[in-house]
């Protein structure tokens, strides 16, 4: 499996591989006429809610803008009914958008026929869903092979593509098994196979790891970084978990009631939220571990450093921490009623800390 | 071929097609020699049937003095209920039934149901529609009751639920006319016979729709329930029962319908002057136009005791209960000021004249078409019902085909029939080449006269396929017993004419369905259609066909396919349009067309619903196989009700039996396919 040598996608590649102006996704009846007279009549994206709202419509996007570069990680994080899974499907046309532009490797894809976007999902677009949607009735390798078999591709063909794909996840003594013969972890391999049978280049996971144990969570986690370190695609992934958020993205957006409240890289989340509702989010989150030195360092070199212990700029502020704490003196330890009973050296809490946060 | 013999071994379904196969080719070449192999043999034939006949008659004798005291205790509370159904003035009747139809349903309900009364009382059948009425008022509680009591047995004593289960599947599958035998033994003539019959028939919806509602109720009310300290009998009625409620309602509706249904059909034995007896007088002396009206008198009871009993059901949108009561009361009014010359409703004819223009216009129509009604008729049965029933070998004669059939045909048909199948078998389509060298041999010599060998073979590879060893044992027991019995050629009939009928379901209701799947507006028209044609009781649907068809097996055909169609319709639409959004999404991000989706998923998803559609379909055809007897079918349903007009208990049970037998075991064979696919998707 190699990266797919798309001439189209090298003069792009500096450029932005899908952009998304003013989005607006809107449920109920009449929602598109009422939706564009609400914006003919305001340009507050809250005033036009409140309107569509008040006719018992349901704006499930609000107003979304955002753009991805090619080979970036972009992940897109939300409590339920924030908004994100209408926002994936917008992006993938599983649901017709009520009003806005998405344009995906330069091409309007609102625009597209239906016969085109049949296209672009066999060659461009991959998916992979939160609860798998595996097909029953189809073994392994007849699931992963589906997206080949619907383009024509005879099956001898098929099974020769998609046996590296099955093999990469791990699954080539499964191939035959049929999906309720398989753990969720399996399973969810099977799904990420399938998605990337059609050599996609842009990639959209909806919650794919939600529905997993946390320790199965974490083992794909760390395959699918692989994975993503492999191709070079460009991908979307939802999530609405903070730590899976700021372990994977290259950026994140943050998603509340329809509306993208900030979009920043981990740290800038981490450390600048925009307001109370993403701070908190950010609470449960250890900032030290996701937070690099350059993000609290002063800058300029004042006096003399020289004999100073270094840290590295790129190291978390966990470790920093952790190191400069070996400079202090010992600490005394006493019990519940004040006896002193003994010592504890900053370097061997220090490193109990980073164990435990590694 | 040596593929082929090497799957033989593995394969153990594929070893019982070709056996099958090849023991219908060997028995066809020994038909000669060895005759016994096809026909069964006299010798080996036991008088089943008489002594069923006469152990039921002394059996029924024993029991026959309390059975006719209960009929006598009965005739209480229906001489009563007669009374007051009879004897009410029809305006106090129309203004209560549309006062409760506004309360349950608003106005639309108390409209239809001031129209459709209206058109009851305009048709000069008001009393004879209120005797029907009474009988169904009377037991439809004894039905609901019963139904209620074996459903909470059922349900709270594990051990006797799958006995239980398999009495209400007999109580459902013997066919109605088959005990209205021993009933009218038992009960002596009168309308207590129709009451017990209907109760019998409309017990087993309730007690079933009963079981699946407890069995559905949350574990967790349970837990909670007992947690809370109730007793077994408090939380089964304070908990359980009302937990189940809109389940238990839908039952009821059910009930309801079937106890209608069957009141009708009861009809048959006479003697209570009621509305089924009208209709089958009018049919009889050919009357269309009449029969149409009274016809259309069963239509408006069952559309509003099916759609009041429906409201019922749901929770309730509150409607003002004072327009109800203003309702009731101008209905109670009317009688007390009195109707003048209204005062008695069977003087009515309003709609005489419209049924002597039916009749007329239906006198001059089959003049004008008569002659292509006929050929359409001609052609389906000599090109496609006769070859089917019995064989091409009989059915292709000069006089319709053009040329006579012989052996040499025969010997050419198979040998070009074996040509294709080795085709099939160089291509490794080995399942398909034995299925086509069973289906010429169907062909050729037809359903009624195949080799009771093969038919018996053929059934218990079916059921070893679809439901193991157990199943194909089962199936070869009962088909003994019906060969013994000496009810064979009988039961072939019957099979060869469900068969084509279930055929025909299948293929056009399918496709029926796929086009409503394809076209939400095909589906628009399509489903009330259904509704109407599941709301009218079984009886109603001879009288349109016999205008336009005469007496005989076609009309027959075509009553049955009317009736049984709909579920197959149904389950299609159903299955087809409820795949899980997630698989659709994955499909369409798999770049797949909406034909690919149709075909790669739709389709191979909804197989165990479709399968369930095609079991629902062959049980309502056989239920009207024995309703069709009365316009002329051969086979078990015309013995059932020719033994129904000699009161001989012997044949009519028996011939009853084996129809339910057929019934039972293409049940069976459909449930565990539907079974087996579903295991297989994990479902």
């Amino acid at each position: 499996m190699q990266p797919r040598n798309n001439p189209r996608l090298m003069t792009t590649s500096a450029q932005n591989t899908i952009t998304c102006r003013n989005l607006w996704q809107v449920f109920g009846e009449k929602a598109e006429q009422r939706l564009a007279d609400a914006l003919s009549r305001s340009n507050d994206p809250n005033d036009v809610s409140q309107s569509l709202l008040s006719h018992n419509l349901i704006p499930a996007v609000r107003n979304v803008s955002f753009d991805v570069k090619q080979g970036e990680l972009f992940v897109i994080m939300g409590l339920s009914g924030s908004g994100k899974s209408t926002l994936i499907r917008c992006l993938s046309r599983l649901v017709e958008v009520t009003s806005g532009q998405i344009s995906i490797e330069g091409e309007d894809i609102l625009a597209a026929s239906k016969k085109r976007m049949t296209e672009l999902r066999r060659s461009t677009l991959g998916m992979v869903f939160q609860h798998f949607g595996l097909f029953p009735h189809m073994s392994v390798i007849d699931n992963v092979a589906f997206p080949l078999k619907v383009s024509g591709l005879s099956k001898r063909e098929r099974h020769k593509h998609v046996l590296p794909i099955i093999h990469m996840v791990g699954l080539e003594g499964r191939k035959h098994a049929f999906p309720r013969e398989l753990s969720g972890g399996q399973r969810q391999r099977v799904g990420i196979a399938r998605s990337l049978a059609g050599d996609c280049s842009v990639w959209f996971l909806d919650e794919p790891f939600s529905a997993l144990d946390p320790l199965i969570r974490r083992q794909l986690q760390d395959e699918f970084l692989e994975v993503r370190r492999k191709f070079n695609k460009t991908i979307i992934f939802i999530t609405h978990d903070i730590t899976e958020a700021l372990k994977l993205a290259d950026r994140i957006a943050i998603m509340r009631d329809g509306e993208i409240v900030q979009i920043g890289t981990p740290a800038e989340i981490v450390l600048s939220p925009v307001n109370a509702y993403v701070r908190e989010f950010s609470k449960d989150v250890a900032t030290g571990r996701h937070a690099t030195v350059a993000s609290v360092m002063q800058k300029g070199v004042q006096g003399d450093l020289e004999s100073a212990p270094r840290v590295q700029s790129t190291m978390s502020i966990d470790a920093a921490l952790a190191m400069s704490s070996a400079h202090l003196a010992p600490l005394a330890v006493e019990d519940d009623t004040g006896q002193l009973i003994g010592t504890v050296s900053p370097k061997d809490l220090a490193d109990a800390a980073l164990r435990d946060a590694s | 071929m040596g593929r082929l013999f090497q799957e033989l071994k593995t394969d153990f379904k594929l070893t019982i097609l070709w056996s099958i196969a090849g023991l219908g080719l060997l028995v066809l070449l020994l038909e000669t020699s060895a005759p016994w192999l096809v026909n069964w043999p006299d010798s080996f034939q036991l008088p089943l049937t008489s002594w069923v006949g006469d152990a039921l008659g002394a059996g029924l004798e024993t029991v026959k003095p309390l059975a006719r005291a209960f009929s006598g205790l009965m005739s209480y509370p229906m001489r009563w209920t007669n009374m007051l159904f009879v004897s009410a003035p029809w305006s106090l009747t129309l203004g209560i039934v549309t006062a409760l139809a506004w309360y349950v349903g608003g106005w639309r309900l108390a409209l239809l149901s001031l129209v459709g009364l209206g058109f009851v009382l305009g048709s000069g059948y008001w009393i004879k529609g209120m005797n029907t009425l009474a009988l169904v008022s009377v037991s439809v509680p004894l039905a609901l009751l019963l139904g209620l009591a074996f459903g909470i047995l059922a349900h709270k004593v594990q051990p006797i639920k799958s006995a239980l289960q398999a009495v209400l599947d007999i109580m459902q599958t013997i066919p109605t006319f088959a005990y209205l035998t021993p009933l009218l033994l038992l009960f002596g003539f009168g309308p207590v016979v129709g009451l017990i019959a209907s109760a019998i028939y409309a017990t087993p919806p309730m007690a079933r729709n009963v079981i699946l509602g407890l069995e559905r109720v949350d574990p967790e009310i349970k837990d909670a329930a007992i947690m809370s300290g109730a007793t077994a009998f408090q939380r089964l009625f304070f908990v359980e029962l009302p937990a189940a409620k809109s389940q238990i309602m839908v039952g009821v509706n059910q009930c309801l319908m079937a106890s209608l249904s069957m009141v009708i059909i009861a009809a048959v034995i006479g003697g209570f002057d009621d509305i089924g007896w009208e209709v089958l007088l009018t049919m009889r002396k050919a009357q269309f136009g009449q029969s149409l009206l009274a016809g259309l008198v069963i239509v408006v009871f069952a559309i509003l005791i099916d759609r009041i009993s429906a409201a019922l059901s749901q929770e309730r949108n509150e409607h003002n209960w004072r327009i109800a009561f203003f309702i009731a009361a101008a209905g109670i009014l009317v009688s007390l000021i009195g109707l003048g010359p209204l005062s008695n409703p069977e003087d009515l004819h309003l709609f005489e004249p419209v049924a002597a223009a039916v009749d007329a216009r239906l006198g001059v129509f089959t003049a004008e078409n008569g002659a292509s009604l006929d050929a359409v008729k001609n052609s389906i049965v000599f090109y496609a019902m006769l070859p089917l029933r019995i064989g091409l070998d009989g059915a292709v004669l000069v006089f319709t085909w053009g040329f006579q059939w012989t052996t040499a045909h025969s010997v050419w048909f198979f040998a070009i029939a074996l040509v294709l199948a080795l085709g099939l078998v160089s291509r490794g389509a080995f399942k398909a080449a034995a299925l086509l060298i069973i289906v010429s041999i169907v062909l050729e010599t037809g359903i009624s006269e195949l080799p009771w060998i093969f038919v018996l073979s053929l059934s218990a590879g079916l059921g070893w396929s679809a439901g193991g060893r157990a199943l194909a044992l089962l199936i070869v027991a009962l088909l003994l017993s019906i060969l013994i019995a000496g009810l064979w050629e009988r039961a072939l009939l019957s099979l060869y004419l469900s068969g084509i009928s279930v055929f025909t379901c299948a293929v056009l209701g399918s496709a029926i369905g796929l086009l409503c799947v394809v076209s939400p507006m095909a589906w628009k028209i399509v489903r009330p259609l259904c509704d109407m044609l599941q709301t009218i009781p079984l009886f109603v649907f001879l009288i349109p066909v016999l205008m336009f068809f005469q007496i005989g097996e076609f009309s027959a055909f075509i009553a049955i396919c009317a009736y049984a169609i709909v579920p197959m319709i149904r389950y299609t639409q159903h299955g087809l349009s409820n795949t899980p959004p997630e698989l659709l999404e994955a499909a369409v991000m798999s770049g797949a067309s909406d034909w690919q989706i149709m075909r790669d998923l739709r389709i191979p998803y909804a197989v165990p619903t479709l399968l369930l559609g095609l079991n629902q379909t062959i049980l309502y055809a056989f239920a009207m196989l024995v309703i069709a007897a009365l316009i002329g079918t051969t086979g078990l349903g015309q013995s059932i009700y020719l033994a129904l007009g000699k009161a001989d208990v012997g044949l009519g049970v028996s011939a009853g039996a084996a129809m339910a037998i057929l019934a039972l075991i293409a049940d069976r064979i459909v449930q565990g396919f539907a079974q087996e696919r579903k295991k297989a998707l994990g479902l």
